[in-house]
């Protein structure tokens, strides 16, 4: 896992993010054990209190749940990590509509650059 | 019961006042950094915690009691300088800490050693400065200890030291107990903290947790601090 | 606690006396066979065989050098200098510090003249040397026959209140350096100048104190105390001079312990 944080959000709330991105993409897997708060607090140069909040946090949510003596698992339930993807999927668009719309751009504009910004990744692909 | 506690805590040398009635309380379980510029008080107050400075008003009491031989067996103090005797061996060393405190933990000190390719033989003179950091530091953590006095210590060594003296501390200090951090590189160990306090000229000007500075203020401590101290 | 300081005060100086201590027992041992075999050979034999004696004498002046500096150097560096840190943060008291450092160069002061004496007897000693040891021991033993029980007891009792001046002087001497760095360094500039100071202002407050206080007595005839009739026999009047001069020298001493740890308590002001 890739640790990283910005300096405008509140460090919890990022560890949350950043775990939900660890948990969609596979780096935890479903299922499996989390590494203890420390240890993952240690990875990621945090401070286990504020590592243990957003654990928390994300067990409320339902995406961890823990069992006593064994530890933090991650859930099992595909339709949730499938939820929290598009949850995330959700942020990026926003933001970067968010962006677009400060440059300037109208709707149909951004629809036309993201098509052909696909159309050329394809391209790319299929020369390579 | 706080860990630490200070009450118009206030310490002069000669006519410059270094500590001007500072009150404070720090709670267990908790990161604390104690940030303020070169010259604000932070090692005043840590020295004053640790029995090295008598006040000359106010009160301190760590864990219930004023400094002194008690305290400092509950205490795990890191100075801002190398004060381990440099004629020792890693071994001799690992000895001291054992004999004099009960809550060394040998084995956990060893691993960490060994961890950093020390021989045991190696005596302290022979290591580079950053490597005697680490050593003290190793020593330091591996206490069971109540409050954990840490004075600047990522001062002066590189990022990469930096990085692995700060995974020491997490992944070391004994979670019923307090660490305070004193630094004025924040950027660094902002992100191990669970509280900051604000110290300048001898005043404490902000007590508060990380993530509310950066929730209320919308900025990172690094960036409250340079508004704050700006020259 | 005060034995785990002894131990770690041991340590610190044991690696620094022993090494000492064995190169004056062998630059002895040099000396004696230089003594009997080179100095009266040729040449080169007899340039090395000087060589060796005065190594012998440097030995000698080093070892007691040595076991001074170190009485210094050891409360210097280790509880004012940097090493105060970790040593004034030992869950130990200031009183069990001043007992460690003062026993610990106590004991190099005695194993030091010690040392000496064995030394002295390796370079002396001959093939002829252990009878005339066993000789002069022979003599020894037939003089303390002819004693009387009492003489003898009586010298027993010297030799004992003179040793235990000897100590308590090492001890108390040894205070009068400490309390002098330690109320140097309560200062927050010019430490070792302060402390140069102390040591001086000590010196001459004894000195004062003392004379003032024969004057006094003198002056004062209350007591008579120098114009009394001694009537006590040439015997009793050396007990009670030893034993005055080893109370003189506990109070000394315990002035001088009184001022060492009042600042390293009260006044503790590590840079």
């Amino acid at each position: 896992m890739q640790w990283q944080f910005s300096n405008d959000a509140p460090i919890y709330t990022q560890l949350i993010q950043q775990v939900k991105v660890g948990i969609v993409t596979g780096a935890f897997p479903p299922g499996e054990r989390l590494p203890s708060v420390r240890d993952l607090a240690t990875e990621a140069g945090v401070n286990p209190n504020t590592m243990q909040r957003a654990l928390a946090e994300l067990e409320r949510d339902g995406l961890v749940y823990s069992q006593r003596t064994a530890g933090r698992f991650v859930t099992e339930d595909n339709t949730m990590i499938n939820q929290a993807k598009r949850s995330l999927a959700e942020r990026h668009v926003k933001t970067f509509l968010e962006a677009m719309l400060r440059l300037g751009f109208q709707k149909d504009e951004i629809i036309a650059l993201i098509t052909q910004e696909l159309g050329e990744e394809e391209a790319n692909h299929a020369s390579a | 019961m706080p860990v630490l506690e200070c009450k118009g805590l206030t310490k002069r040398f000669g006519r410059t006042t270094a500590l001007d009635e500072v009150s404070l309380t720090i709670e267990p379980g908790r990161i604390v950094g104690l940030l303020g510029p070169n010259g604000s008080g932070k090692t005043t107050l840590i020295k004053l915690a640790n029995g090295l400075l008598t006040p000359d008003g106010g009160y301190i009491a760590v864990c219930g009691s004023a400094p002194g031989r008690e305290s400092h067996r509950l205490v795990s103090y890191l100075p801002e300088r190398t004060a381990i005797p440099t004629w020792m061996t890693a071994r001799q060393l690992l000895d001291f800490y054992g004999d004099f405190y009960q809550d060394f933990r040998r084995e956990a000190a060893e691993e960490m050693l060994d961890h950093l390719g020390i021989q045991p033989a190696q005596t302290i003179k022979q290591m580079s400065k950053g490597t005697r950091e680490k050593v003290q530091l190793i020593m330091v953590m591996s206490r069971a200890a109540k409050l954990y006095l840490l004075d600047e210590p990522i001062g002066g060594v590189d990022p990469a030291t930096r990085d692995y003296i700060l995974s020491t501390i997490i992944g070391n200090y004994n979670p019923e107990a307090a660490v305070v951090i004193s630094t004025h590189l924040i950027a660094d160990v902002e992100k191990v903290l669970d509280e900051v306090i604000f110290i300048h000229q001898g005043h404490v000007t902000l007590q508060s947790t990380v993530d509310d500075i950066r929730e209320d203020k919308g900025m990172s401590v690094d960036a409250l601090f340079r508004e704050v101290f700006k020259c | 606690m005060l034995r785990k300081l002894l131990k770690h005060e041991f340590r610190a100086t044991g690696r620094i006396m022993l090494p000492m201590y064995l190169v004056l027992l062998v630059t002895a041992l040099g000396s004696n066979l230089a003594g009997r075999k080179m100095l009266d050979g040729p040449d080169i034999l007899n340039t090395l065989g000087v060589l060796i004696v005065m190594a012998f004498g440097f030995a000698i002046c080093g070892v007691m050098l040595m076991s001074f500096v170190l009485m210094i150097q050891r409360f210097y560096k280790n509880l004012l200098q940097d090493e105060g840190y970790l040593m004034f943060t030992l869950p130990v008291s200031v009183h069990q510090h001043i007992w460690s450092k003062l026993i610990v160069s106590a004991v190099w002061f005695i194993v030091t003249v010690l040392a000496i004496i064995a030394a002295s007897l390796i370079v002396a000693f001959q093939g002829g040397f252990l009878w005339e040891m066993l000789d002069f021991l022979r003599y020894f033993f037939e003089g303390l026959q002819k004693l009387k029980i009492t003489e003898a007891f009586n010298g027993t009792i010297y030799l004992v209140e003179f040793a235990v001046l000897m100590f308590l002087s090492l001890a108390a001497f040894s205070l009068q350096f400490y309390a002098a760095l330690a109320a140097g360094h309560s200062r927050a500039n010019r430490k070792m100048l302060w402390s140069v100071v102390w040591f001086f202002g000590f010196q001459f407050a004894l000195q004062f104190l003392g004379s003032l206080l024969f004057i006094s007595l003198d002056r004062l005839r209350i007591p008579g105390f120098l114009n009394m009739n001694w009537d006590v026999a040439p015997v009793a009047a050396i007990h009670m001079g030893l034993l005055f001069m080893i109370v003189c020298v506990v109070i000394y001493g315990a002035i001088f312990y009184a001022v060492t740890a009042f600042f390293l308590k009260k006044h503790l002001n590590l840079e």
